[in-house]
């Protein structure tokens, strides 16, 4: 509980606390406030914001209503940013704890396609991967895990590179522990934290990397997204700019939110570390 | 006889997560000039936080009462022996009422001690950065918020040279040892950088380190366990310190090196005319080494005397337990030799 | 039948383009229930044997022979099944134990692995290890980092007793402990030894404690061995340079007895 308090104490923590509690508000209460198709009609086309109270936010080029639109779209967003961080989180913390714990032959071709992974730009992963694939929500979450768990990966086996080296872990051997457990009970937790702490991050860059998936097009098609809402607007950015500008908003606080939450994290732990 | 540090009433609490630990209490002794003592207990005695109290290094979270008082020698001559002080005890009280932060001496007039003061304070700014390394920084700021704090007015480095269990922890790894002893007598003696670094050679060979012109150049990683620690200690008495503390200083290191880093310490010592405060669990270590002992538990101080008196005829029950867990080359077997057999 | 026979083990270490010998021919044997002793200067090669007695690194030569098989040939499953008969206790208790386990959990897992129990046996068993090393079965629920550093040594030692070992090495095993708890552990262990016929492989700098405790010593120096014996006998009279310069600076209380 302490630990919250101190979390909340810090003026970027709280407010990146409260733009991500809105937008989980929002992800959350989108069926619920506005059940139905969100890709339906709702109105006279290109309405401007703030002219009829029915459609606060106005309507897109097919008379769509933006305000659902972004609610759903905070739902895609957020969704797609948490599951692909969270499996490239999964596979880095896994493939660098193998690594760095088996060594030798397992480490140096595992550490290689980790080379091999990096080496590409992890955009470019993600297009050509949905492009040969075909979009879809599980596909784009892969796609941009596939480009992200570099990181996480070399993190994770350097951690695990001196925690190997550790009296208990010796003890784990001695007592007869199987490695694959010693490395993914003894070692692993224990490497965690400073994974972790790159999460903000990489949930930030996987919102953004989805966002632009969906601006060329390459977004799940069946679901309203920032980028594709962005994309939309492009076509008639001059004469409707508050159809790129809206979204456009939105992600940006959506970024913001998650980097101050986790530098909050991340200081509060430092603290921590640094009391003890 | 004259007392180099009166610790009058000294309390330590440390604050960790809302709770408050009391680290030592009650606390009452006087540092004699150029003595020897050793500070001994176990784990949780509180040994270490009186190191740390009296060289001013305790942590910020840590709250202090009581007052620990210099009386000694001017600041220039640190080399001047004890037995020509000036007694100065009828105005200890002066002193430590005083609330300057200053370190006075008690023969000057006011108005050096003021200069000193002002001395002092353009020193200041490099406390932050300079401490937890071995030189340490300044000691006297807290001196200026409660008389009833302790008076830290001796600085740390110059006048006071600390020596802690690790070496590896307290030098800079990256820094070459003959740069990190030359920074401490460039800042403290105020020498320029070529002095100072043939005062660094001077202060190798007289910690014994083989080949001290090209140890110069060596970094602590190549140095073994001992010879860093002849490193940190090299580091300690840069400035010619008047008083030297050794926080387990040959806890780490093996019996053979502990037996030179003592005999190095205790010859420094002489030399040097300086007060050793030896802390140490080792209770025959801290016997063969100190004149006097004084025996910390649960943060009390529980029995203070000369080393004869404490070994051969201790007031308390602890003491003697401490004397007698000693496992020594003459200690009676605990083996039932017949065990094997039967 | 030796419990532990090693004949002509070597360790080489590269630093900087040079090979050092850690352990250099090293040959030893030893008998169930019996205690011997490795002492040395740092850097003299006592704790890489106990390392390499406990397979946790690999020798560049010689032989092992443990319990009458060839220990250094054993691999995989069959290795960690024997590793049940060989455990060690480290010196710092609170390093030799995962930050985040609790008492319970770190006796739990030998049983586990070795199948010593049963999962709905485990508790009782571990109350019983507790009690067996003076501690209250109460303590099984803590957290290591709450206890105190002579109840984590005792927690150690149950976990090393815990799959009935015949040989324990001890590595500077009280080397860390307050002088007050450092005499019970001692006499833990002795205890144990007496009715378990435990042999224990005991690493220490601390001449003091390895006469008052071994049967034999081994004194090491530069990876060699210096000087073996009878431990009373060798410390009370060391023939070897290693050996007095040991003796000689180890801290002496110079009481005079009533």
């Amino acid at each position: 509980m302490s630990r919250l308090r101190r979390f909340l104490r810090t003026p970027e923590a709280l407010a990146g606390a409260i733009l991500l509690a809105v937008l989980f508000a929002m992800a959350l209460s989108a069926s619920l406030l506005f059940p139905g198709d969100p890709q339906a009609i709702a109105g006279p086309a290109l309405l401007p914001p703030f002219q009829n109270w029915s459609l606060p936010l106005g309507t897109d080029r097919l008379g769509r209503d933006v305000l659902v639109e972004l609610f759903h779209g905070a739902r895609t967003s957020l969704a797609v940013g948490l599951a692909a961080a969270a499996t490239a989180l999964v596979i880095g913390a896994v493939v660098g704890t193998l690594a760095g714990f088996a060594g030798g032959l397992v480490d140096e071709v595992l550490m290689r396609i980790t080379d091999a992974f990096q080496t590409v730009p992890g955009f470019l992963l993600a297009l050509a991967f949905v492009s040969v694939v075909g979009p879809s929500l599980g596909v784009v979450v892969v796609a941009i895990a596939l480009g992200t768990w570099t990181g996480p990966a070399r993190i994770a086996r350097a951690e695990v590179l001196s925690i190997r080296e550790r009296d208990y872990v010796a003890g784990a051997r001695v007592i007869g522990m199987h490695p694959l457990e010693i490395a993914f009970r003894e070692v692993l937790p224990n490497a965690l934290p400073p994974v972790l702490a790159m999460s903000s991050v990489i949930v930030a860059a996987a919102i953004l990397t989805e966002a632009a998936l969906s601006f060329l097009g390459l977004g799940d098609p069946n679901r309203v997204t920032w980028g594709g809402m962005i994309a939309e607007g492009r076509t008639v950015l001059r004469t409707a700019p508050f159809l790129s500008i809206v979204p456009g908003i939105a992600l940006l606080l959506t970024v913001l939110g998650v980097y101050l939450a986790g530098e909050g994290i991340v200081e509060t732990t430092a603290v921590r570390r640094g009391l003890s | 006889m004259t007392v180099l540090a009166s610790i009058r009433d000294l309390a330590v609490t440390y604050r960790r997560d809302g709770s408050e630990v009391a680290a030592l209490r009650n606390i009452n002794l006087d540092i004699i000039a150029g003595e020897r003592l050793a500070i001994i207990g176990e784990s949780g005695s509180g040994k270490s936080t009186l190191a740390l109290a009296i060289a001013g290094l305790l942590p910020q979270s840590a709250r202090t009462e009581g007052s620990i008082e210099w009386i000694s020698q001017p600041l220039s001559g640190a080399k001047a022996p004890p037995s020509v002080l000036p007694d100065i005890s009828p105005s200890r009280g002066e002193i430590g009422s005083s609330a300057a932060g200053s370190f006075q001496p008690t023969s000057a007039p006011t108005s050096s001690a003021i200069g000193e003061s002002g001395n002092r304070r353009t020193i200041s700014p490099l406390e932050g950065e300079m401490s937890g390394r071995t030189e340490g920084g300044l000691v006297g700021r807290r001196g200026q918020e409660s008389a009833s704090k302790p008076n830290h007015n001796l600085l740390l480095g110059r006048d006071i040279g600390f020596v802690f269990q690790d070496p590896s922890a307290s030098l800079d790894p990256v820094m070459a040892i003959g740069k990190q002893i030359a920074e401490v007598v460039h800042t403290h003696l105020g020498l320029d950088w070529r002095q100072s670094f043939a005062k660094a050679i001077t202060l190798l060979e007289r910690v014994r380190l083989p080949d001290p012109d090209s140890a110069l150049h060596a970094f602590p990683h190549q140095l073994s366990g001992g010879q860093k620690q002849r490193v940190a200690i090299a580091a300690a008495i840069a400035a010619g310190p008047k008083l030297l503390i050794a926080d387990e200083a040959t806890s780490a290191l093996d019996t053979i090196v502990q037996a030179e880093i003592v005999a190095l310490i205790r010859r420094l010592v002489a030399e040097d005319g300086m007060t050793l405060l030896f802390i140490s669990h080792d209770i025959a270590l801290a016997a063969e080494l100190a004149e006097r002992i004084a025996v910390f538990r649960h943060g009390e101080l529980i029995e203070l005397g000369g080393t004869g008196q404490i070994v051969n005829a201790p007031t308390q029950a602890y003491t003697r337990a401490l004397l007698d867990a000693h496992i020594g080359l003459d200690a009676a077997p605990l083996l039932n030799r017949n065990g094997l057999n039967a | 039948m030796s419990l532990l026979t090693v004949s002509n083990l070597t360790k080489r270490y590269s630093r900087g383009g040079k090979t050092l010998a850690a352990v250099d021919d090293v040959s030893f044997h030893m008998e169930p229930g019996e205690t011997l002793a490795l002492a040395g200067p740092s850097g003299s090669g006592k704790s890489t044997i106990a390392r390499l007695v406990l397979r946790l690194i690999e020798p560049d030569g010689g032989r092992i022979e443990f319990e009458g098989d060839d220990f250094l040939t054993l691999r995989g499953a069959p290795l960690r099944a024997r590793r049940g008969r060989l455990q060690m206790v480290f010196q710092d208790p609170l390093a030799a134990f995962n930050p985040r386990a609790t008492v319970a959990r770190v006796l739990d897992d030998p049983l586990r692995i070795h199948g010593v129990a049963s999962r709905s046996e485990r508790p009782r068993r571990i109350a019983a290890l507790l009690e067996r090393v003076g501690l209250a079965a109460d303590l099984a629920p803590r957290a290591i980092h709450e206890i105190s550093g002579g109840q984590r040594q005792r927690v150690a030692i149950a976990r090393a007793i815990a799959t009935k070992p015949s040989l324990i090495v001890l590595d500077e095993a009280v080397s860390a402990l307050d002088v007050s708890v450092r005499g019970q552990i001692l006499s833990l262990l002795l205890d144990l030894q007496r009715q378990e016929r435990i042999a224990y492989l005991f690493i220490s700098h601390d001449l003091g404690v390895v006469r008052a405790v071994a049967h034999r010593v081994i004194l090491l120096d530069a990876g060699q061995i210096a000087e073996s014996g009878d431990a009373r006998a060798v410390i009370d009279a060391p023939q070897s340079a290693i050996g007095k310069a040991l003796v000689a600076a180890a801290p002496k209380l110079n009481r005079n007895r009533p």
